[in-house]
């Protein structure tokens, strides 16, 4: 494959750091400067440059746009909607659809070998299989690695031999540490899921908020954006869309750095931690110390309750995990989501009975 | 009646859209609005952080004034269209003898009348509709002095671009970009029932919750003998009838039940509204009744009402590009290009002139 094989997250955010400075102090840009040039699609033997979504700011607006501001006058206003308009036609082409199973979200191509940054409840657990679909519709196979679950970030790979070799189109890296309410952002992603005719949407709002676990902004997002692309006006990624509130201003995403910083054990497939008020919990209590997954107690009224679970119960397949005993039985629901459904197995007097759980809140 | 239901369901595409839901986030509008009133509960850091925060927003009062002149420009072109009292859309003047163009379904009762840019209050009566586009063309009565009119511009901004809603007056009701090209935007709207067919009859064997059918008591076991009057026997010509209503629009059905005919009014509404739970509900906030089904929409991003449709949508340069025809969903507001409204105005005028025209 490319050379971009041996260049970690962490490599390349630091080559970003560098470049950023470059960027904001004087016109010369990194990467590709046509920024009037779109690339749609990926194009054999183009080189990395073009292929990823960094675009030169003009310096009409610089100042503006890195305090935060409005634009002074209608002439500023103009100036700043050529810088979204080329920052749009640029971001379509590394922003992709991520379905597993039934589900669907999104995600960002960070590099020529197909690493995917995505949100954690999106990729779900580490080893999935993934259909990764691009704007035109193409499809790719992938497959989930880690996920930090306290702050909702995931990573995905396409899997090798799909490129022909060819890097594949990514979004150039951006940092989150810097970012201050006012600084305006362009959001992507496929909201309601992928659709074909439409392919992705942009949207531009602001960072209302900057907080070390999210950033929330005014650029609406809804189900199907989870795990979509923020950028900044330089077309640098800076978040990765995670949930919503009921406000249409409450679009909470992950700040990029937090992939960075936990880069390798993502890479290498961990997954860790829950998301505050999302902890999964299905209502069963067993020893740690028995033989098997026998339950002791069924919650009255907990998922577990509603499934049909009753005391007695050895769990001996919950989803794609063989349950040995109740430790194993925990650490498999700890990989779920609440709202998700998991099949279960368990024998009862020797029966085996199929059992569908939804998976519930820990502290609802 | 149940099994069937979910029969119906599991060909529906089975999503579990990834996006995880704070409902506990409070309204921050909200918040402030009621610290306005000298409610003392929120503590002043509080306050201040939330005006801060709302101070940054897209459509801050900074931006809104920068978009002002531009929509400034066309303000005395926008009315704003009461039906029974209330204001159900916007709309634009587009001759000066009073042609005023305006979103079709909005208008359910009448009286109709139509508050000028200057604030007088004029009735009106319907001249033309479009269905396929959802336009109405309305003419002003009494007036005693011409009307300033728009002029259309035939434009399609790339995506990324501003649009600003301007509301009557000049005041803008909304700033938001292009999110995706002008296309084609199928409906999915359903009466809600599900058919069997009995000795070549089309019979309801089950009826959707939250469906026009529901509403209007459509029971299993009626059997459908016409539709707006026109007889309908088989089932797939109910259901061929039925593809070809929009969402927002109503049909009479005409059906029989133990014995008995009777008539009865039933709305077509989309499909996925009618299947959303509560939250999304929620989330979306209120929509406009008639929310798919053109020929061609720009769709973008712009916050607006329901009420808010109907108004001119400008560009950058203060052009009108189209007109906004549906609030969709939490993150998509739709705008028929001038290209689609042009057609129809002339088409529409020509009608309500008595010129002869030809039916698109």
């Amino acid at each position: 494959m490319s050379d971009y094989c041996e260049i970690t997250l962490n490599r390349l955010l630091k080559f970003v750091r560098i470049a950023a400075a470059v960027l904001w102090s004087s016109t010369v840009v990194v990467g590709g400067a046509h920024g009037d040039q779109s690339v749609s699609t990926l194009r054999p033997g183009v080189v990395a440059g073009e292929i990823e979504t960094v675009v030169e700011v003009h310096e009409s607006i610089r100042q503006m746009l890195s305090r935060g501001d409005v634009p002074n006058s209608l002439e500023q206003l103009i100036a700043m909607e050529n810088q979204q308009q080329r920052v749009a036609s640029r971001v379509g082409q590394c922003t992709v659809n991520v379905a597993i199973g039934a589900a669907q979200g999104c995600g960002v191509i960070v590099t020529g070998d197909g690493y995917i940054l995505t949100a954690a409840h999106v990729a779900m657990r580490p080893g999935k299989r993934a259909t990764v679909t691009f704007q035109d519709g193409r499809t790719v196979a992938a497959t989930t690695l880690g996920m930090n679950r306290e702050v909702d970030a995931g990573l995905i790979r396409i899997n090798d031999g799909q490129s022909s070799g060819i890097p594949w189109p990514h979004a150039t890296l951006g940092r989150s540490e810097s970012l201050r309410p006012g600084m305006w952002c362009i959001a992507s992603g496929h909201p309601g899921g992928f659709e074909r005719d439409r392919g992705p949407v942009t949207r531009v709002g602001r960072i209302l908020k900057v907080r070390p676990n999210s950033i929330v902004t005014d650029c609406a997002l809804i189900g199907g954006d989870s795990g979509g692309p923020l950028f900044d006006f330089a077309g640098r990624l800076i978040a990765v869309h995670s949930r919503i509130g009921n406000d249409v201003a409450d679009n909470l995403h992950v700040p990029i750095d937090h992939y960075d910083k936990h880069w390798d054990a993502l890479a290498s497939g961990q997954a860790w931690g829950y998301l505050e008020g999302f902890k999964p919990m299905i209502g069963l209590r067993g020893s740690p110390s028995s033989a098997t997954a026998i339950i002791d107690l069924v919650y009255e009224g907990s998922p577990a309750d509603v499934a049909g679970f009753v005391r007695g119960d050895i769990v001996e397949r919950f989803g794609e995990m063989t349950i040995t005993d109740f430790k194993s039985l925990t650490t498999a629901v700890a990989d779920t989501m609440p709202g998700e459904r998991v099949i279960c197995r368990v024998n009862r007097n020797g029966d085996q009975h199929r059992l569908v759980v939804e998976i519930g809140r820990a502290d609802e | 009646m149940l099994p069937k239901l979910n029969s119906i369901f599991m060909f529906m595409p089975v999503r579990w859209l990834g996006l995880v839901m704070f409902v506990a986030a409070a309204s921050v509008i909200g918040a402030v609005a009621s610290a306005q009133d000298g409610d003392t509960e929120i503590p002043d850091w509080l306050q201040s952080r939330m005006s801060l925060r709302i101070s940054h927003r897209r459509d801050n009062g900074d931006m809104i004034a920068l978009v002002r002149p531009l929509a400034e420009k066309v303000g005395d072109s926008v009315v704003q269209i009461v039906s029974d009292g209330k204001p159900v859309a916007l709309g634009v003047v587009v001759s000066s003898d009073g042609f005023v163009l305006t979103k079709r379904s909005e208008l359910s009762a009448d009286p109709i009348r139509v508050r000028l840019g200057d604030g007088r209050l004029q009735p009106a009566r319907v001249a033309a509709v479009r269905r396929k586009s959802d336009l109405a063309l309305l003419r002003v009565e009494g007036l005693s002095q011409p009307l300033s009119r728009v002029q259309f511009v035939d434009d399609s901004p790339p995506i990324g671009s501003f649009l600003i809603s301007a509301g009557r007056g000049g005041v803008p009701v909304g700033i938001g970009v292009v999110g995706v090209g002008p296309r084609r935007v199928e409906h999915n709207g359903r009466l809600g029932v599900i058919l069997d067919e009995q000795q070549g009859q089309a019979t309801v064997s089950g009826v959707w919750p939250n469906s026009g059918a529901e509403a209007a008591g459509v029971a299993p076991g009626d059997r459908i003998l016409a539709i707006n009057g026109l007889r309908e026997t088989t089932r797939s010509s109910v259901i061929r009838i039925l593809r070809d209503v929009f969402p927002g629009e109503s049909v009479r059905l005409t059906i029989s039940r133990a014995g008995q005919t009777m008539e009865m009014d039933a709305k077509i509404r989309e499909i996925g509204v009618m299947q959303e739970t509560e939250n999304d509900s929620k989330i979306n906030g209120p929509r406009s009744a008639r929310l798919s089904g053109f020929d061609q929409v720009i769709q973008h991003d712009t916050v607006l009402n329901p009420d808010e449709c109907g108004g001119p949508v400008l560009n950058s340069r203060g052009q009108v590009i189209g007109i906004n025809i549906a609030r969709a969903g939490r993150v998509v507001s739709y705008a028929l290009p001038s290209s689609i409204v042009m057609g129809d105005m002339v088409s529409m005028m020509n009608e309500a002139r008595g010129n002869p025209v030809a039916i698109p």
